[in-house]
């Protein structure tokens, strides 16, 4: 009681309820052993029988005098009169079983000590001011910590500088999230952390070589640009899944469309027994085989197809919806798989054809790649002179985007230089140099994207420590894409937040511009946060069926709305609330939600429309 | 006579004392009740109360059902001790010879009705003294034995100090009770004006002879009493004495000496005839919770506090007995 009653007022931690407990049941039980073994004496019992029934200590006298030595003729007159009062004592009226008055107060207490169960603990603001802080601290300190850890797990750095300074932030979160932190301690942790990631950061940057990769980076949607290898071999796997359906795409959308009509019209089908419905029975069944016979042309194999005709004619309704929404699910798939080789292709289209493409749009993986089959080739020994001639060529037309790469530049002059001498192995050695210098490069922009993604998560940890929300809540987009996936912040969840996504320019506060450090290149700029989002970082080899697809959002007049997640409790159950009035209050939330702009305004007329129809 | 038999003798004695007494006194019960208690226990009582309450005519009547020599003595401020005791006087013998003898004083009967006792100088008072406690007479230096049964029954007035000795402690604590004499109810005093008013004449029958009145006493002697009642005796009285461990807090405040051990022997003694008036053959906490005011109110000094704060021993003694339980191994357990 008391333990509770002092958690009630003073800021106790939690632990102590359960101390007070067992405090509390340990001196029950001892209590209760100790009665349990307390024996009591029948001088005690013969003074207690005096004192119940008020026997003038009648039986106590007798039996103190009964024991003493000596007999007399007094001492038998005291034993007969006890004896005769004794012979009515009833045992079950000396101790009827009533509850002790210690019963009534603890059962007082007991009373209390629920009702204070439901009396809500007092607790300062500043206290729980302090609560909430330390909790963030932890929270931030937490989740920097795994951040970190994760990305060093995925991709440990290089350089041991960068190394060293991911585990120093690794180290801070855990000292936030162990240790018993003020706000201002932590912000001070937290901030001579970020100046040294800054600081190196900036070492980094300084770096020319550096740039075009930057560039590149910032302007793919993919997180770099994998090598022509990587992504003919998708290619080849979408092909294989798909056969002679791949190429096309828009007859598949047809074929579903068509497919979906027919869905539509077996839902209104007539009832068994009407004379109408053998008839539609007929043309439904007709309209499938047709369908059916176009999917095996395109070379799409729709069992569900064949399946649903065969219950149609069996007059199974439901199996026959059944299995048509299951072809149409087939259908759907192979064409989101058909679309996806579409993009790759694309992407594919887009990777320079040579060299000096290649270097100049920034492709070092696919630069590497080329280099690679070119040091193969000048090693060969069937190495034809105009094969030569045309690697030369292509070599000399790289050695000016190549200066953009430092020594690759270089490497590339005097390779072309030494092929035009016939000196080809030297020349190989040359193209395996810039392979190499190409490969440190990356390297060194895969550590200043970890350190950038390092200080992203130290930005996020300070601003929800400074003020005072959660982790989740001060999620900080990346810089360059705002959220929306690019190859910086490639890997660093980009979750759903506000700013990103459909809307303009002002939607999008002050986060989207870069550091404004140096002038700023917006020339490849191409607005990646219009593109879908959902993407994570998958590894390479995934299955192709299980391969992210990038679809632009449209809406399409007389369409279904896209859908928005929104959260809240899900209630269930019949509603008790007229409609009138629930349509009502709904709109009323929605128009007050247009008036502060809590709706994106791509979004606005849709959902001013949808709640005036409810009206209706 | 067996003991059962003594027992119920002695409630048939003591019932018809109470009945003669009663044709005599009305109201008063629990003074004729406290100073039969005194009597039969074998002590001395002091009653105190204002003028006109039936204090001397409870002593007559007294002495009237008691087959005992009776002696009245009126205390005034110039009654010198051998006015009590007795003097040696020149007696002229029958052959012409003049010796001293000794002339015995008016103490010299079993029932002794000292009247306004405070009004004698503390000179006389103390010539009480040897007689009450030791029940003996020194006087021209020898000494002489008293009749038994001895009695002496005191009366004093609260009120009119002036010209008065307050006695002293020694004397006070010789005295088995003290009893209070209250103003009777509006009954009692009816029934008193009646009989007092008219011309009737009640003739009371003598109960007791002395003889049988020591056999009475020595039944009192022979009751039991268990070792943890009179540890309640013991812890009364050891519960007046101030500045010990045993003190009531009120003693501690209000008291400047408390009971002697007489008062334990009177406590005890007390609850033995009050065991046997009421039938048993044990003494109860009860018995001893009865007598303790009359046996402990004259035993307590106050001091200046309580006389300032009009503290009476009474008070102190309800209290005591609230502060001290009875079953001291409960209060233990």
């Amino acid at each position: 009681m008391l333990t509770i009653t002092a958690y009630k007022i003073f800021p106790l931690p939690a632990g102590s309820l359960l101390a007070g407990g067992i405090a509390a049941a340990v001196v029950a039980v001892a209590s209760l052993i100790l009665a349990a073994g307390r024996k009591v004496s029948l001088r005690e019992t013969a003074r207690w029988a005096d004192a119940r029934k008020q026997l003038q200590e009648r039986l106590s006298t007798a039996l103190e005098l009964a024991a003493a030595p000596g007999a007399g003729e007094s001492k038998d007159l005291l034993v007969r009169d006890a004896a005769r009062h004794a012979k009515d004592l009833d045992p079950r009226q000396l101790l009827p079983f009533r509850w002790p008055m210690v019963s009534r107060w603890a059962l007082l207490v007991v009373a209390l000590g629920t009702g204070l169960g439901f009396v809500p603990e007092y607790r300062s603001r500043e206290f729980v001011q302090k609560q909430k802080d330390a909790a963030n601290i932890r929270d931030a300190g937490k989740q920097l910590a795994e951040l970190t850890r994760q990305k060093l797990a995925q991709r440990p750095p290089v350089l041991e500088p960068t190394l060293k300074a991911m585990e120093s932030v690794a180290e801070v979160g855990d000292k936030l999230d162990h240790s018993t932190l003020t706000r201002s301690e932590a912000l001070r942790d937290l901030t001579s952390v970020t100046d040294k990631l800054a600081q190196q950061t900036k070492e980094l940057e300084k770096n020319p070589a550096l740039k075009p990769l930057e560039r590149a980076a910032r302007e793919s949607t993919t997180g770099g640009t994998p090598s022509p290898g990587d992504l003919q071999k998708q290619i080849d796997a979408l092909q294989k899944s798909l056969g002679s359906a791949a190429g096309d795409p828009d007859k598949l959308e047809k074929l579903q469309k068509q497919l979906q009509q027919l869905q539509q019209a077996a839902a209104n089908l007539p009832d068994k027994n009407a004379a109408a419905s053998s008839a539609s029975q007929e043309q439904m069944s007709q309209a499938l085989s047709e369908l059916s016979k176009q999917a095996q042309e395109l070379g799409a194999s729709l069992p569900g197809l064949e399946e649903a005709i065969a219950a149609l004619q069996a007059n199974q309704t439901d199996l026959f919806l059944k299995d048509l929404d299951a072809a149409l699910n087939d259908l759907d798939k192979l064409k989101q798989m058909a679309k996806a080789m579409q993009q790759l292709q694309q992407q594919m289209a887009k990777l320079g054809k040579d060299l000096a493409e290649q270097l100049k749009n920034g492709q070092a993986q696919a630069a590497q790649a080329t280099l690679q089959k070119m040091i193969e080739q000048l090693q060969s020994a069937s190495l034809t002179q105009e094969q030569l001639q045309k690697i030369m060529e292509e070599v000399s037309a790289a050695a000016e985007p190549g200066s953009e790469y430092g020594k690759v530049g270089d490497y590339l002059k005097s390779a072309a230089g030494q092929m035009r001498k016939g000196q080809q192995p030297d020349a190989a050695q040359n193209l395996a140099a810039a392979a190499k210098e190409l490969d440190k490069l990356l390297q060194q922009m895969a550590d200043a994207e970890s350190l950038q993604a390092a200080l992203d998560a130290l930005d996020q940890a300070q601003l929800a420590i400074a003020s005072g929300k959660g982790w989740s809540e001060c999620k900080r987009f990346c810089r360059f894409c705002n959220g929306a996936g690019c190859g910086h912040c490639r890997g660093w969840g980009h979750g759903v937040g506000r700013g990103a996504g459909v809307g303009t320019w002002a939607d999008e506060g002050l986060n989207y511009l870069p550091e404004q450090g140096e002038a700023f290149d917006n020339s490849g700029i191409v607005r990646p946060d219009m593109d879908p989002r959902g993407r994570t970082d998958r590894p390479d080899d995934l299955n192709p069926d299980l391969a992210p697809t990038k679809v632009r959002g449209q809406i399409s007049p007389g369409g279904s709305m896209p859908s928005i997640t929104l959260k809240g409790v899900s209630i269930k159950g019949t509603s008790s609330v007229k409609y009138q009035e629930a349509a009502a209050a709904a709109q009323a939330e929605a128009q007050a939600a247009l008036n502060q702009d809590l709706v994106p305004r791509a979004y606005q007329g849709a959902v001013r429309d949808y709640f005036d129809d409810l009206k209706k | 006579m067996k003991t059962e038999e003594s027992i119920a003798s002695f409630r048939e004695k003591h019932a018809a004392l109470r009945a003669e007494i009663g044709k005599v006194m009305v109201g008063n019960d629990a003074i004729v009740e406290g100073t039969l208690t005194a009597i039969l226990a074998g002590g001395h009582v002091l009653l105190e109360g204002v003028p006109g309450l039936g204090k001397t005519l409870l002593v007559r009547t007294l002495s009237e059902v008691l087959e005992l020599t009776f002696n009245r003595i009126q205390f005034t401020p110039d009654l010198m001790p051998a006015d009590i005791l007795g003097t040696n006087i020149v007696m002229e013998m029958p052959d012409g010879r003049r010796e001293f003898q000794f002339q015995r004083g008016p103490i010299f009967a079993h029932l002794v009705l000292a009247d306004e006792i405070n009004r004698a100088t503390p000179k006389t008072q103390s010539a009480l003294l040897e007689a009450m406690q030791e029940k003996q007479v020194t006087a021209g230096g020898e000494i002489r034995k008293l009749a038994e049964p001895f009695f002496v029954l005191a009366t004093q007035n609260p009120i009119d100090q002036e010209g008065t000795y307050p006695l002293p402690e020694a004397q006070l604590d010789r005295f088995f009770f003290k009893l209070l004499v209250d103003y009777p109810s509006a009954a009692d005093l009816t029934e008193v004006h009646n009989r007092t008013t008219e011309n009737t004449k009640v003739q009371v029958n003598k109960v007791l002879d002395g003889a049988a009145l020591l056999e009475l006493q020595q039944l009192v002697r022979q009751v039991p009493i268990a070792s943890h009642v009179k540890d309640y005796a013991v812890r009364l009285v050891l519960a007046t004495h101030p500045k010990t461990e045993t003190a009531a807090p009120i003693a501690n405040q209000y008291l400047r000496f408390g009971s002697s051990p007489r008062g334990g022997q009177c406590l005890v003694l007390a609850g033995k005839v009050r065991a046997l008036t009421q039938g048993r053959f044990n003494v109860s906490f009860d018995d001893i919770l009865a007598v303790t005011a009359a046996a402990l109110r004259h035993r307590l000094i106050l001091n200046f506090e309580a006389e300032a704060e009009g503290i009476t021993t009474d008070h102190i003694i309800a209290q005591v007995l609230k502060d001290v339980p009875r079953n001291l191994e409960a209060v233990k357990a």
